[in-house]
C-alpha cells in the first residue's frame, strides 16, 4: 500500500505525500494548484500530466525546471515555484558540475524501442522472445504507458486494465526485454542514432540495429478563454493523478470534449470520490444515430457493451451526460473556483468547479518520426498526420518502424497489435525468427481498426474551427500568445507557418509547439487555401524536449573521451 | 500594376534597407522574395564590428578584404543606430562585444588584432582577468582576458525584421513571392520568376548567396557562397549577459536577448539539402556548439536548450560587393558578404542611394564589381 508518510515543503511549507506519488499529485492533494507563474504573471499548474506541456514546472532543492508531474515526492525535498526567470548560476559552483555528471553509456541494443505502452510493449516482448536484444525507454519512471497506465510504487491494481497492463509488462520482462523507466529522449538523427538522458542524469548514445517508435499520443485540448488555468487539466491528466496516484484533481469536477475517455474518467473519477456534475460530449448523442450505434456494436460486441456499461454507470452514480454541449470559456472565480461555461442548444449554464477536465481528441507524439524523414500524409477526419507504414509496421526510413498513436489515433488494441506484428519484422530484420502467429495479429490489427472507425463515427474528433473563438483566447500556452494576436501576424505574412512563428513568436515556447503547433498549421492551411502536409507544421528540430547544458556538456566530453 | 522604377531581388535586411530608401525618395518600389532561406528569417542578432576569428582562420585569404572593411563595420553599426531610433525598438544593446582568450598564445593573437583595428578607428581594449571580473564576472575561471570592442553590440533580429517590414509596407513597398531565376537587359530589365515575369527600370539584387546565380548569365562571376549555420537558444533567464561574447581561437557567438533567452551560435556548421530548403542541424555542431558555451560561461549549464535551427550565412571574398554591374548599369549588385546583418542595412541604403543617383556617405568605389568581370 501507498502508506509509508513522506513529508516535504512546498514554498516552506509541510506537506505529505504518500510513498510512490508524483509531486503534482501531492500537491494536487494538499490543495495547492499554482505551481509557477509565467514571465507575464499568469498562474500555471497540472495540464497535460505527462511531461509534454512544460506547465507544471517547479524547483526541487534548488533545482529549477522539474516537471512535477514527472518528478516523484521525496522525503525532505524543498519545493518551491519556479520564478519565470532564474539567475544565472555562480560561475564557480557551475563550474564544477560537468565533469560531476556521470560518464555517458553508450548503447547498441538490436532493437531500441521508445516508448512503453501497449505498443512499445508487445513489440518488445515478441522481438525478444524471438532471441533479440531489445531494450525499451520510457518517459515515465513505471512503463505502461497512457492506456495501462500503472499504479505508482506498491499501490494495488484497480481494475482489469491495469492487471492487463501489469501482466504485459511481465510478460516483456520474462522475454527478457530491458526496460529503462524516466528516460527522456532529446536527439534523434539519421542512423538511427539517439541522444537521451536516464534519471541519474548519465547521457545516453543509443545506437540500435532497428528502431520502433512507440511514443503514443498527447490529447488535443479544448482552447477557449481561460484553458490555461490552473485547475483545467487534460482528462488523461486527471485519470493519472487518480489511477496511478489515487489523487482527485478536485472535489467538484466537470469533464468535456469528445470521446470516449471522457466518459470512461468521469465515471472512475465519480468512483473515487469527485463530485462529477458534468460529462459534457460535443458530439450527438448516440440515440440520435442508432445506425451508427447499431454498427459499433456489431464491429465490437465486448467494447460497445463496456462503453454502455460506463454509460448506466454514470446515469446510476447521477452524473448528468449531456450530448451536443460546448465549453465556451473558463474564468477564475473567488477561492480558486472555477466559472465554467458550457453551451448547448443555445443556451449557456455556468457551472462553478475545482478541476475541469478535457480531452478534445489527440495528437499524435511523432517527433522522432519527423526528425528522422518518415513520411506522413495529412488525415484531415482526425485533423493529425498518419505515418506511412508496410503491411509489417516499417516506414519510409530504412530500420526505423513505427506503432500505436505516435502514427495517428488508433487506440490501444491496434497499437498491441501493431507491435507484435511490428517486434516479429525487426526481430526478423536482426536474423531472428519469431514464433508469433502473425495472422492471429493481423486479423485483430482489422478487428481494432473497424472497430475504431466506427467508434469515432459517434464522436467528434475532427480539430475545432477556431472562427468562432474570440480573440483573447490563448492559443501558445508557453509565450502566452492569443488567437486575435496570431490573426493579425497572418495578416502581415500568412505564407507559411514559420513565418507567423517569427512574427508572432507562437512556438517559440518551452512546450516547443506542441499545442498551438497544430491549430496554427490549420488557420495557416486555411488563410492561403493551401491542404495539410508535414510542411504544413513546425519543422521537427532537435531537442525533442528542453535539454540542460550540462547535459549536453557531459554528453560532448563522452564522445570527445571515446575519440 | 505598373511598371516599378526599383525593382529589389530579396527581403532580408539588405533588400528591406533599400527598398525603405527608395521608397523615401519617392520611388515606386517591389520587393521579391523566395521565402525559403531567404528574408533574414534564420540571424541570431549579433553585431560585429571586430575581426572574427572564426574567419580568419576559415579563410585565411580573405582576411586582409576583411580588415580593409573594418571602417564599414564601424559606419553599419552606427546605420543600425539611426534605424532603432527612428523604427525601434529593436531590443538593441551596443555594450560592446568580449573575444575571449584562454591562453597566453591568444592573448598575445588579441593583442597584435587590437592594434591592428584600433589603426581602422575601432574603439578595443585587452582586459586582463581582473577587468572582466568586474565587467564579466560569469565567465569561466580559465579565461585570463580578453579585447573588449566597444562597438559591438546586437539586437532581436525578429523584433527588426517585423518593424522594417511594416516600415516598408507603409511607404508602399509592393511586396512580391517569388523566386527569380533570370534576368535580361534591354531598354528596361526583364526578370523571370517562378510563378510571374516582371520588368523594371532598375534592379537591385539583394539576394545573398543566391547573387552569383543571378549574375553569372550576365558574365559577372561573383563567388557567391552559401554556408549554412548552426544556432541554439534557451530558456529565459534572468538578465545578466550584456556582451556579445566570442573567443580568440573558437567558433562561438553568445548572447543573451532581451527575453532572457540566451543565443549561442557563432558558426558552426549545418548539412546543406540543397539551396531551396532548410538546412539539417547536425548532432556534433549541437554538442559542440553548446559544451563551448557552457565552458566559457558555466553559469548558463543549468539553463536548458530548447530549439536549435540552421540558417544560411554568405561569403565571397572577405568584401562587400556593392555596385552597378559591369556592362549592365540598371542592375545594382547589393551583396554585405560575411555578417550580413550587421552590414545589411548601410549595404541596402548605399544601394537605393545609387540606384537613385543621390550623393553617398560612403565611398563605394572599393567594392566595385570590377573584381569579379571576366
Amino acid at each position: 500500500m501507498m502508506s509509508d508518510p513522506l513529508t516535504f515543503s512546498f514554498e516552506g511549507e509541510a506537506l505529505s505525500a504518500r510513498n510512490g506519488q508524483s509531486l503534482a499529485a501531492a500537491l494536487t492533494d494538499a490543495g495547492q494548484r499554482v505551481f509557477r507563474h509565467t514571465g507575464k504573471g499568469s498562474p500555471r499548474g497540472v495540464f497535460c500530466g505527462m511531461g509534454v506541456c512544460q506547465d507544471c514546472l517547479v524547483t526541487v532543492d534548488g533545482q529549477p525546471n522539474q516537471r512535477a508531474c514527472m518528478t516523484l515526492a521525496r522525503d525532505g525535498v524543498e519545493v518551491r515555484r519556479q520564478i519565470p526567470r532564474p539567475d544565472l548560476e555562480n560561475a564557480t559552483t557551475a563550474a564544477g558540475k560537468p565533469t560531476d555528471a556521470p560518464a555517458a553509456r553508450e548503447m547498441e541494443p538490436d532493437i531500441l524501442v521508445i516508448g512503453g505502452g501497449a505498443g512499445g510493449l508487445n513489440a518488445a516482448a515478441v522481438a525478444a522472445a524471438a532471441g533479440a536484444s531489445v531494450l525499451v525507454l520510457d518517459e515515465r519512471k513505471v512503463a505502461g504507458g497512457q492506456y495501462f497506465k500503472q499504479p505508482a510504487a506498491d499501490a494495488p491494481l484497480l481494475d482489469a486494465q491495469q492487471s492487463d497492463g501489469a501482466d504485459l509488462l511481465a510478460a516483456a520482462r520474462e522475454a527478457g526485454v530491458k526496460l529503462l523507466g524516466g528516460v527522456e529522449i532529446w536527439g534523434a538523427f539519421a542512423g538511427p542514432l539517439l541522444y537521451a538522458t536516464a534519471p541519474d542524469d548519465t547521457p545516453l548514445v543509443l545506437r540500435p540495429k532497428q528502431l520502433i517508435v512507440a511514443t503514443g499520443a498527447y490529447e488535443r485540448p479544448r482552447m477557449v478563454p481561460g484553458w490555461t488555468l490552473p485547475g483545467v487539466m487534460t482528462t488523461g491528466a486527471a485519470q493519472t493523478l487518480w489511477r496511478s496516484y489515487r489523487s482527485l484533481p478536485g472535489k467538484r469536477v466537470a469533464v468535456c470534449g469528445s470521446g470516449p475517455l471522457n466518459l470512461q474518467v468521469a465515471l472512475e473519477l465519480a468512483r473515487g470520490g469527485a463530485d462529477v456534475r458534468l460529462a459534457a460530449e460535443s458530439a450527438p448523442s448516440p440515440l440520435k444515430r442508432p445506425l451508427s450505434a447499431m454498427a459499433l456494436l456489431l464491429a465490437g460486441p465486448t467494447l460497445s457493451l463496456a462503453g454502455s456499461g460506463m454509460l448506466l454507470g454514470l446515469r446510476r452514480a447521477g452524473i448528468p451526460v449531456r450530448y451536443d454541449t460546448e465549453l465556451t470559456a473558463i474564468a477564475s472565480g473567488p477561492d480558486n473556483t472555477l466559472r465554467a461555461t458550457f453551451r448547448r442548444d443555445g443556451k449557456e449554464e455556468t457551472l462553478a468547479l475545482d478541476a475541469l477536465c478535457m480531452n478534445d481528441g489527440f495528437e499524435p507524439q511523432n517527433e522522432i518520426l519527423r526528425l528522422l524523414g518518415v513520411d506522413m500524409q495529412y488525415d484531415p477526419a482526425f485533423g493529425q498526420l498518419r505515418c506511412t507504414r508496410s503491411d509489417s509496421l516499417s516506414t519510409s526510413v530504412d530500420g526505423v518502424y513505427a506503432v500505436g498513436d505516435c502514427c495517428g489515433l488508433g487506440g490501444a488494441p491496434a497499437a498491441a497489435a501493431e507491435g507484435r506484428i511490428a517486434g516479429a519484422a525487426a526481430a526478423a530484420a536482426c536474423g531472428f525468427t519469431s514464433k508469433e502467429n502473425l495472422g492471429s495479429s493481423h486479423r485483430a490489427l482489422a478487428r481494432a481498426r473497424r472497430f475504431q472507425k466506427r467508434l469515432w463515427a459517434l464522436h467528434d474528433p475532427a480539430p475545432r474551427t477556431l472562427e468562432t473563438l474570440p480573440d483573447n483566447t490563448l492559443i501558445c500556452r508557453c509565450e502566452e500568445v492569443t488567437l486575435g494576436q496570431f490573426r493579425s501576424g497572418m495578416a502581415d505574412d500568412a505564407d507559411h507557418i514559420g513565418a507567423v512563428k517569427r512574427v508572432t513568436r507562437v512556438g517559440m515556447g518551452c512546450c516547443q509547439g506542441r499545442y498551438c503547433g497544430p491549430v496554427a498549421a490549420r488557420l495557416v492551411a486555411n488563410a492561403t487555401g493551401r491542404s495539410l502536409t508535414d510542411h504544413s507544421y513546425f519543422a521537427p528540430r532537435v531537442p525533442i524536449k528542453p535539454v540542460s547544458i550540462g547535459t549536453l556538456m557531459a554528453t560532448q566530453e563522452a564522445l570527445d573521451a571515446k575519440a | 500594376m505598373p511598371r516599378p522604377e526599383l525593382l529589389i531581388i530579396g527581403g532580408g535586411v539588405t533588400g528591406l534597407c533599400a527598398a525603405i530608401s527608395a521608397a523615401r525618395q519617392g520611388a515606386r518600389v517591389t520587393l521579391i522574395d523566395a521565402a525559403v532561406n531567404a528574408g533574414t528569417t534564420a540571424n541570431a542578432g549579433s553585431l560585429h564590428v571586430q575581426l572574427q576569428s572564426r574567419f580568419m582562420r576559415l579563410y585565411p585569404e580573405q582576411a586582409p578584404n576583411v580588415e580593409a572593411s573594418l571602417p564599414l563595420y564601424l559606419r553599419a553599426v552606427r546605420e543600425w543606430d539611426a534605424l532603432e531610433a527612428s523604427h525601434g525598438p529593436f531590443e538593441m544593446v551596443r555594450k560592446g562585444g568580449l573575444m575571449l582568450a584562454e591562453d597566453a598564445e591568444q592573448l598575445a593573437f588579441l593583442e597584435t588584432k587590437a592594434r591592428r583595428e584600433a589603426d581602422k578607428g575601432l574603439d578595443v581594449e585587452i582586459l586582463d582577468r581582473a577587468a572582466l571580473e568586474r565587467i564579466a564576472p560569469w565567465l569561466g575561471p580559465q579565461i585570463i582576458g580578453a579585447e573588449l570592442c566597444r562597438d559591438e553590440g546586437k539586437l532581436n533580429p525578429l523584433a527588426a525584421n517585423i518593424r522594417l517590414r511594416a516600415v516598408a509596407c507603409d511607404l508602399g513597398v509592393s511586396l512580391v513571392r517569388d523566386r527569380i531565376t533570370s534576368l535580361s537587359i534591354g531598354s528596361e530589365v526583364q526578370l523571370r520568376g517562378e510563378i510571374d515575369s516582371y520588368r523594371a527600370d532598375q534592379v537591385i539584387i539583394a539576394a545573398a548567396w543566391g547573387a552569383g546565380d543571378l549574375v553569372s548569365d550576365l558574365g559577372l562571376s561573383l563567388p557567391s557562397r552559401a554556408e549554412p549555420l548552426h544556432m541554439n537558444i534557451t530558456e529565459p533567464a534572468a538578465a545578466g549577459i550584456e556582451h556579445l561574447i566570442q573567443h580568440a581561437e573558437r567558433s562561438i557567438t553568445l548572447k543573451q536577448l532581451q527575453s532572457g533567452q540566451i543565443v549561442i551560435g557563432g558558426g558552426w556548421p549545418a548539412k546543406s539539402r540543397g539551396n531551396h530548403a532548410v538546412p539539417e542541424v547536425l548532432a556534433t555542431s549541437l554538442l559542440g556548439n553548446v559544451a563551448l558555451a557552457g565552458r566559457l560561461v558555466p553559469g548558463i549549464t543549468g539553463l536548458r536548450v530548447i530549439r536549435t535551427w540552421a540558417g544560411m550565412n554568405t561569403t565571397i571574398d572577405g568584401k562587400t560587393a556593392l555596385g552597378r554591374m559591369p556592362g549592365a548599369a540598371r542592375v545594382i549588385v547589393a551583396v554585405p558578404g560575411d555578417a550580413g546583418y550587421t552590414l545589411g542595412p548601410l549595404v541596402g541604403r548605399l544601394a537605393a542611394e545609387l540606384a537613385g543617383d543621390m550623393p553617398r556617405d560612403v565611398d563605394i568605389a572599393p567594392f566595385s564589381l570590377a573584381r569579379f568581370a571576366a
